[in-house]
């Protein structure tokens, strides 16, 4: 009787897993044949000297590890992935702390709340391309508006700041465009978690004598935990993978300034067509990336309740 | 009733036009879509060219121009370009190294050659051989504002000959900046950001101090792109953003001819129709500085070339051969303003003949062209050395800049084992 | 005293919604208003004065020459076929694996979502050399299902129904189980229903990221019949100087629709992520 139970929920078993595998079949095959095939093929492309326009007198070559020693060495690399880390430091906790601000705000009771979360949301849906164009002519120091509106509200104390020329605020200029273009999204996403939020906790908390500071700490951060976490992991990736701006406003200038690893990986690829090269800094770059969501999973852990 | 008759003129029109179609031999093409009047006069060309002979039908596709080399290049690793196809300037030895183009010398008569401006011959030849001809070249020169000019008391040079020295240049920048109307003094298009502007703007300045991009002799090394004469090369160039002299952030494209806040800008021919249309008789063409070793000026165009896939390169042929008839050579540079690329054509020209406002243009391309390394290392050379030209801008240190960027270009002639033939 | 602390406090509340607002809309604003100037110079000189929010003139100038010089609306059409075909096919792609992935029990199930989780870093531009020699090789190269197929299957957008399943009460389906439903019918008519929600929020996803996408376009499509939006929006980012209205004009027709459609569905989309799995 038991054996006769355990065979018939191993055949059920095993039905499901049939069931599971034809399930997943389309996306596995599909995933496997753009994403993990290439980049296994990228793997194999760090280890030689591969031409993006081959050669029939230079053959490609198999050059050992000589990809990842000079990446060690690489100024640029080094830098790209410096001002990667400054960028997602920043924009990732000034960008959620913005969108949640703003998602209260519109979570109000009040009116025309619909308005203003459309209005927010408007940057999100204009194309990066078509945004860092406009914001390039924004940020011109002598013709710009950017500089215009400084000085008009500071009374001209802010001076002639050459946003993307300068060094010191070329990066600063992307973070504040892409924190433009991106906290509507993350907005929505707090304003989703906000109202998963019963109203009664609230209630309950003030007549317990809480303050504002207080329920907003322990009901509304709480409750948003597993949303921020959300948020946090993938702001993050998408830091990292910057590109559209840098392409657009300053081709990773001045002074290597806005370099970005995804910027590097492309030009080194298809400007200087080395793709050898590119692959072995697509490797690089993918480990740490890993790395670090895997590091803040373990450090943020969500809320399961499963 | 009607609709059958219709139909019955459709099938007869698609039969007729198969049955031509398959008489002709097909010759593709690709070209990048410019701005509108040279998109419109290679359109009406391909269209013409069609309708005058039977023997070759012109399929022509064009390209968005913001992407074009990325999208030859994707095309030449997918093995699938078209018979004919014009490149950017430089770009097309890598091309030619790599096996793509064919020569066309079997083509091209001496008397032919001979008709070309010398610069283009030189773009066109890769180890010898011709692979490429343009039906138009580009000129670098510096327009002035004359009314400018004369208030700061500047000499205002006309022929190659007496053009300023480095001494009178760099007076004539503090002279003009010092003016009340001018924020400063030369314009030196920046604001077309880092790229191929870079190198094409800037290494005439090297190579007038006596320096260059690469070692010439077998473009084996980038010794000369560190050498003294460089290095004194950009500390100058350095010395014109730090003294104010010009700036590496314009307000867009206007700031000579329309904001007139600047008296000098550093361009090529294509500035003329807008600057003419704004400042009119104020309007000066000067020539290139001589900073030492002689004034020297930058060239080069698209180009067009016929590939080695091609199975029909005696059609590409007709139809590069008609776009290069002088008389198609005029119809084009009319319409875009460019140096037409045959003395036969020049003579005819009322911009660039001998009269013509722009002829300092091509006495330039006769005399101090430099064409940019005729290497496949070029899209190396060129990005290395625009990253150097925009730091040093921004003011990094002149040397370590050059040196970064030539030992970019070195290690990448010894990862390709010095680029063999 | 309390009533009008409310009215400030209320005040208050409206003066940050409308220095939000201010900030998020002016670049939008000034895009319009720059693309009905007919005259590039006069849009770089009004950008550095409030005359940048004022159409001064008003011309259509700037589209009639975007008509002109490309096939707009040829690219229009190929950039809806291709997103399109994208997000729907998507859909059902990503939504099947996650319902099997969240519901199912079978060896391997973890390593699976592992690898998807994994994926979502990849960014494409560093594999899009191996892909172009891959897609090339099998002659795919110009055509629009080179530009769908490959972002069929989306790592994140399993993820994102994963999460949505994984937290859906078990007895929803426990009774059609009980009642010999199969597990596509369980998945067609009682899960894929319940996730329009996430549903919304993928596609919304899907269609911004491909709507923008230049890199792969440039690599793959060639011939006007396949180039999409911002391919074709190159020809104007070649030669100098820029023509800033057509740029304007181009941006604002490809960002207005898709506006408007958010407009229309706002309500209903911060509705869809609410119920989501993206909140977490």
């Amino acid at each position: 009787m038991a054996n006769a139970m355990r065979t018939r929920s191993t055949v059920m078993e095993r039905r499901e897993a049939r069931t599971a595998w034809l399930f997943t079949l389309p996306a596995l095959v599909l995933l496997v044949a753009f994403l993990v095939v290439p980049f296994l093929l990228a793997i194999g492309l760090s280890f030689t000297d591969q031409r993006l326009i081959p050669n029939p007198r230079l053959p490609t070559e198999f050059v050992g590890l000589r990809n990842f020693q000079r990446i060690l060495h690489d100024p640029v690399f080094l830098r790209a992935l410096l001002n990667n880390f400054v960028f997602a430091g920043v924009v990732v906790p000034v960008q959620s702390a913005l969108a949640l601000v703003m998602a209260m705000l519109v979570n109000q009771k009040i009116r025309a709340t619909n308005i203003f979360r459309t209005i927010y949301f408007s940057p999100v849906v204009t194309t990066m391309v078509v945004v860092s164009a406009i914001w390039f002519l924004l940020y011109n120091p002598t013709q710009g508006f950017i500089n215009q509106f400084l000085h008009a509200v500071t009374f001209g104390l802010t001076g002639t700041i050459d946003w993307l020329q300068d060094p010191h605020t070329a990066l600063l200029a992307i973070m504040i465009l892409s924190i433009w273009q991106g906290a509507g999204f993350q907005m929505v996403i707090f304003l989703a978690g906000l109202q998963e939020i019963p109203q009664t906790l609230y209630e309950a908390a003030r007549i317990d004598g809480a303050n504002r500071w207080q329920s907003f700490r322990h009901i509304t951060l709480t409750g948003l935990r597993n949303t921020t976490v959300f948020v946090i992991i993938s702001t993050s990736i998408l830091a990292f993978r910057l590109y559209d701006q840098v392409k657009v406003m300053t081709n990773g200038g001045p002074l290597n300034a806005t370099q970005t690893v995804v910027y590097q990986i492309e030009r080194v690829g298809f400007g200087q067509l080395k793709v050898g090269y590119a692959s072995a800094l697509t490797v690089v770059f993918f480990l740490i990336v890993l790395s670090i969501t895997l590091l803040q999973r373990r450090l943020l852990p969500e809320e399961r309740n499963v | 009733m009607k609709r059958t008759f219709a139909m019955f003129v459709a099938v007869l029109v698609a039969l007729v036009l198969a049955g031509s179609a398959a008489a002709q031999s097909d010759v593709t093409v690709w070209f990048h879509s410019g701005k509108g009047p040279e998109r419109d006069t290679l359109n009406a060309q391909v269209k013409d060219f069609n309708a005058q002979q039977s023997q070759y039908h012109v399929v022509a596709e064009q390209l968005p121009e913001g992407t074009y080399n990325d999208q030859v290049q994707a095309g030449a690793l997918a093995g699938k370009l078209p018979c004919l196809l014009d490149f950017d300037g430089p770009n097309i030895y890598n091309y030619v190294w790599s096996g793509f183009l064919q020569p066309i010398d079997r083509y091209v008569s001496s008397d032919l050659k001979a008709d070309f401006l010398p610069s283009i011959i030189a773009q066109g030849t890769y180890n010898g051989k011709l692979y490429s001809l343009g039906t138009f070249d580009s000129g670098l020169a510096i327009y002035g504002n004359k009314k400018m000019l004369e208030e700061a008391g500047v000499r205002i040079p006309t022929t190659i000959a007496d053009a300023w020295t480095l001494s009178e240049f760099e007076d004539a920048l503090a002279k003009l900046t010092a003016l009340p109307d001018v924020k400063y003094a030369l314009d030196l298009k920046f604001n077309y950001g880092q790229g191929e502007w870079f190198t094409y703007g800037f290494s005439p300045i090297l190579q007038s101090f006596g320096g260059d991009l690469i070692d010439r002799n077998g473009y084996q090394n980038a010794d000369p792109l560190v050498s003294q004469a460089s290095i004194d090369a950009m500390t100058h160039f350095q010395s014109w953003f730090k003294n104010g002299w010009t700036t590496a952030t314009p307000a867009g494209d206007g700031d000579f001819a329309v904001n007139k806040v600047a008296a000098l800008s550093w361009v090529g021919h294509w500035a003329y129709n807008d600057y003419k249309k704004a400042l009119g008789n104020d309007l000066v063409l000067i020539p290139m500085p001589n900073f030492g070793k002689g004034p020297k000026t930058g060239m080069g165009s698209w180009n067009w070339g016929i590939t080695k896939t091609c199975s029909n390169p005696d059609g590409a042929w007709a139809f590069l051969n008609y776009l290069i008839q002088p008389d198609q050579i005029l119809r084009m540079t009319d319409a875009n303003g460019a140096v037409p690329a045959r003395k036969s054509a020049l003579a005819k020209s009322t911009l660039y003949g001998t009269n013509g406002p722009l002829n300092l243009f091509v006495r330039q391309l006769q005399q101090i062209a430099v064409p940019r390394p005729q290497t496949p290392a070029y899209p190396v050379i060129t990005q290395a050395f625009a990253q150097a030209v925009a730091n040093i801008a921004a003011g990094a240190d002149v040397k370590t800049e050059l040196q970064k960027a030539a030992d970019k270009i070195d290690q990448d002639i010894k990862d390709n084992k010095g680029y063999p033939n | 005293m309390r009533q009008l602390r409310r009215v400030s406090g209320t005040f208050g509340n409206y003066l940050l919604l409308i220095a939000f607002a201010a900030f998020f809309l002016f670049p939008v604003v000034i895009m319009i208003v720059s693309s009905l100037k007919p005259d590039d110079q006069l849009i770089i000189r009004d950008l550095a004065t409030p005359m940048a929010f004022v159409p001064s003139v008003v011309s259509l100038k700037n589209y009639r020459d975007v008509f002109a010089n490309l096939p707009f609306g040829l690219a229009m059409r190929n950039s809806l076929v291709i997103v399109g075909s994208i997000v729907i096919v998507g859909l059902f792609v990503n939504s099947m694996a996650a319902y099997a992935l969240a519901r199912m029990r079978f060896r391997g199930r973890a390593a699976v979502v592992g690898v998807v989780v994994a994926l979502m870093i990849i960014p494409f531009e560093s594999i899009s050399v191996p892909l172009l020699l891959m897609v090339n090789r099998v002659g795919w190269l110009d055509t629009l299902y080179v530009q769908i197929i490959p972002f069929v299957a989306d790592a994140f957008s399993i993820f994102l129904f994963y999460q949505f399943f994984i937290n859906l009460p078990r007895d929803i389906e426990e009774a059609a189980v009980v009642d010999g439903a199969s597990r596509w019918r369980i998945y067609w008519s009682i899960l894929l229903p319940l996730s329009r929600p996430v549903m919304a929020t993928a596609s919304i996803l899907l269609f911004l990221r491909y709507w923008g996408q230049l890199l792969w376009p440039v690599m793959v499509a060639r011939s006007t019949e396949v180039r999409p939006l911002p391919l074709a929006m190159q020809q104007f980012f070649g030669q100098q100087p820029r023509e800033w209205g057509q740029i304007m004009a181009f941006a604002a027709m490809i960002t207005v629709p898709v506006l408007i459609v958010y407009l229309i569905f706002n309500r209903w989309f911060v509705q869809s992520i609410a119920s989501s799995g993206v909140k977490g």
